[in-house]
C-alpha cells in the first residue's frame, strides 16, 4: 500500500495560563492510500488533536513542538511550519461530529458546494458546478439530490446532514479524508449507513481515511488497522483485528473490557 | 406548511397591536397622573373659573373613559389633538418637525454602522490582541461620554476655537456634520460592542471550523459565514436604536438647536403642552411598533429557520 500520511514522533503543547499542557507525546502513525486508520481513545486522549493537526486546525495558543506531518511525501506540519493552507480542501477533506453545527444555517447545500468547488476548481462553470454537486451528492447515495441541493440544512434529516457534510469533504476529490467522531451523534442504523458509505468511497476513489471514534465496535466494523490513544501518546497499533482481538497493552484491554455486553 | 406561517404572522401582528394599545393607554394614564393639566398650565395661582373654563375647553370635565375612547378613537383616524401652545393641529407639528429628525437619525446612524460595525468585526477576529483593547475601550467611552457634554465640546472646538463648522441650526449638509456624530457616538458603541459579542459567538460554531477545513479563505470565513450568522442581533440594535433616536433625540437637537422632533418635544414639555407631548409619546410608539415589524421581517429574511 503506497503510503499517504506519515506522522512522526508528533508533539504538541497547548500554552495555558496555569503553564504549559502536553496534547501529544511524539506521535507516530502512517495512513496508505485506500487504507481507512481508526483513531480509538477515551475523551481527552488526543484523537481530535491529532486529527486537526493535519488540517492546522489548532487552537492559537497550541503549537507543534516536535516531529512533523508529510502528505504524500510534502511535509505540511513541523515545529514553525504551516503549509496546511495549501492542502485543506483540496488534498484533505474533513468531517465534523455534528453536522447540524457543522454546516452553515443560512447557506443551502447547493452554496456549500458551489463554494468548495468555485475555491479549489478554478475557472468552473455554474454548469460544471450543478453537475458536480449532483454527481456527489448521488456518490453520497442520496436519491432526491435536486430537492437536496435546495434545501437548508435544518431541513434536513441528521444522516441526510451527515451525508452532505461527507459530500463536502470529497467533492474535490480528496486524497485523504479526516472523520472526526461523525456518527457520534447518529443513531445506530445510520451509523452503520454511514460506515458503508466511507468503507465505499474508500473502496471506490482510493482514499485513506482517518477515522476517529470512542466507538471500538465502529472501528473493528471499518478499520484496516487502529492506533489506540491516551493522555497523548499512542500506546498501541496494528490490523485492527489484531488490535481488538489479542490487545497487548493493559490500557486497551481496560477499554475493550468498558464496551457494554447484552448479558 | 403556509396555514403555520399564516397563523405566526398573525399572531405577531397582534402582539404588536397589542403592545401598540398598551402603550397608547400608558401615555393617556400618565398624561392624567401628573396632576391637573390646568393648574400645570396657567400656575398655580388662576382662578378657579379660569380653570373650569380651560378644562372644558380641553374637553377634560367629562367622564375619563370617554377622554380615553375619544383619545383613542382620535390616534386611529389621525387625529392626535391640537396644541396648547402653537394652536394647530399635533399631527402638523410633529410631521413638520421628522424630516429634520430623520435627516439627523439617517446620518448619525450611518455614521455609526459604518465605524461600529467593522470596529466590532475587528474586535472578535483579533480577540485578546490590543487591537480588541482598544475598540473595546473606545465602545466603552463612546457609551459613557454624555451626548450633551459631547454636543458641547465639539462645538467649542469646529465651531468656535476652529471655526471650521457651524455651532448650530440647520440648512446645510455642513450643519448636519457636528450634530450628526454627536448622536452617532452612543449607537455607535453599542454597535461596535453587540457586533464583537454576537461575532465572537459566531466564530466559534463548528461551521466556521468546518469551512476552514474545506480550504474557504480567511476573508469568506469571517464575512461570508460569521458575519452572516452575527447579524441579526446587531440588526435587530440598529433597528431598535433608530427608533429611540427618531422618537427624540433631545439633548442633540437642543444642544445644536436643531428644529426635529426632540426640540418639539422639549418645547411642549416647557410649556406644558400636554397634548402635544402626549402626541409625540403616541408617534415615538407607533414608530417603535412598525420597527419591531421591520425587525420580525428582517429576521425572517435574513435566517431560513425562522421563515
Amino acid at each position: 500500500m503506497t503510503e499517504l500520511v506519515n506522522i512522526s514522533g508528533l508533539s504538541i503543547t497547548a500554552r495555558l495560563s496555569h503553564g504549559d499542557l502536553r496534547l501529544l507525546e511524539d506521535v507516530d502513525l502512517d495512513i496508505g492510500r485506500g487504507e481507512v486508520v481508526g483513531v480509538v481513545g477515551e475523551s481527552g486522549s488526543g484523537k481530535t488533536t491529532l486529527a486537526r493537526s493535519v488540517v492546522g486546525l489548532l487552537e492559537k495558543n497550541v503549537r507543534v513542538d516536535g516531529g512533523s506531518i508529510s502528505l504524500a511525501g510534502e511535509q505540511i506540519i513541523a515545529p514553525g511550519v504551516d503549509r496546511t493552507g495549501r492542502v485543506r480542501g483540496t488534498a484533505v477533506g474533513m468531517v465534523f461530529q455534528d453536522a447540524s453545527r457543522s454546516l452553515n444555517p443560512l447557506m443551502k447545500v447547493r452554496a456549500h458546494l458551489a463554494e468548495v468547488l468555485r475555491r479549489h476548481v478554478r475557472g468552473i462553470s455554474r454548469n460544471d458546478i450543478e453537475r458536480r454537486s449532483v454527481e456527489v451528492l448521488e456518490q453520497m447515495r442520496i436519491t432526491d439530490a435536486k430537492r437536496v441541493l435546495d434545501s437548508y440544512p435544518h431541513q434536513l434529516s441528521g444522516g441526510l446532514r451527515q451525508r452532505v457534510a461527507i459530500g463536502l469533504a470529497v467533492v474535490t476529490r480528496p486524497s485523504l479524508v479526516i472523520a472526526d467522531e461523525c456518527t457520534t451523534a447518529l443513531d445506530v442504523t445510520t451509523q452503520t449507513k454511514v460506515v458503508e458509505l466511507f468503507r465505499s468511497l474508500v473502496d471506490e476513489l482510493g482514499i485513506g481515511l482517518l477515522f476517529v471514534t470512542h466507538d471500538l465496535m465502529l472501528a473493528s466494523d471499518l478499520c484496516d488497522r487502529i492506533a489506540v490513544m491516551n493522555s497523548g501518546r499512542v500506546v498501541e497499533q496494528g490490523p485492527a483485528m489484531e488490535v481488538l482481538d489479542r490487545p497487548r497493552q493493559d490500557y486497551t484491554q481496560r477499554l475493550l473490557r468498558a464496551i457494554p455486553t447484552w448479558s | 406548511m403556509k396555514a403555520a406561517r399564516l397563523r405566526r404572522v398573525a399572531a405577531r401582528v397582534g402582539a404588536l397591536f397589542a403592545s401598540l394599545f398598551i402603550a397608547l393607554t400608558m401615555a393617556f394614564a400618565l398624561g392624567r397622573l401628573s396632576g391637573d393639566p390646568t393648574a400645570n398650565i396657567l400656575g398655580p395661582t388662576a382662578p378657579p373659573e379660569q380653570r373650569e373654563a380651560l378644562r372644558q375647553q380641553l374637553g377634560l370635565d367629562r367622564p375619563l373613559l370617554t377622554q380615553y375612547f375619544d383619545y383613542i378613537t382620535g390616534v386611529f383616524t389621525g387625529n392626535l389633538g391640537e396644541s396648547l401652545q402653537f394652536y394647530q393641529a399635533n399631527t402638523t407639528l410633529i410631521f413638520d418637525r421628522v424630516p429634520y429628525t430623520l435627516q439627523l437619525v439617517a446620518a448619525g446612524m450611518a455614521i455609526a454602522i459604518i465605524i461600529g460595525v467593522p470596529l466590532g468585526v475587528l474586535a472578535a477576529t483579533r480577540e485578546g490582541t490590543w487591537w480588541d483593547r482598544a475598540a473595546s475601550t473606545v465602545a466603552l467611552l463612546g457609551q459613557s461620554i454624555p451626548v450633551f457634554w459631547l454636543g458641547m465640546m465639539l462645538v467649542v472646538l469646529f465651531a468656535v476655537k476652529l471655526g471650521w463648522l457651524p455651532a448650530g441650526q440647520s440648512g446645510t449638509p455642513r450643519h448636519l456634520i457636528l450634530p450628526s456624530l454627536t448622536m452617532s457616538l452612543y449607537p455607535m458603541a453599542h454597535i461596535a460592542r453587540l457586533t464583537r459579542a454576537s461575532m465572537s459567538e459566531a466564530l466559534a460554531e463548528p461551521f466556521i471550523d468546518s469551512a476552514r477545513a474545506r480550504g474557504i479563505s480567511r476573508t469568506r470565513v469571517v464575512w461570508r459565514h460569521a458575519f452572516k450568522n452575527a447579524l441579526m442581533p446587531v440588526l435587530t440594535i440598529v433597528v431598535l436604536q433608530t427608533g429611540i433616536l427618531l422618537s427624540g433625540a433631545v439633548a442633540v437637537e437642543y444642544v445644536y438647536s436643531w428644529p426635529g422632533l426632540g426640540q418639539l418635544a422639549l418645547q411642549a414639555i416647557q410649556f406644558r403642552d400636554f397634548p402635544l407631548v402626549q402626541a409625540i409619546v403616541v408617534f415615538g410608539a407607533v414608530v417603535f411598533v412598525l420597527l419591531n415589524l421591520l425587525v420580525d421581517v428582517i429576521h425572517s429574511v435574513v435566517d431560513p429557520r425562522v421563515r
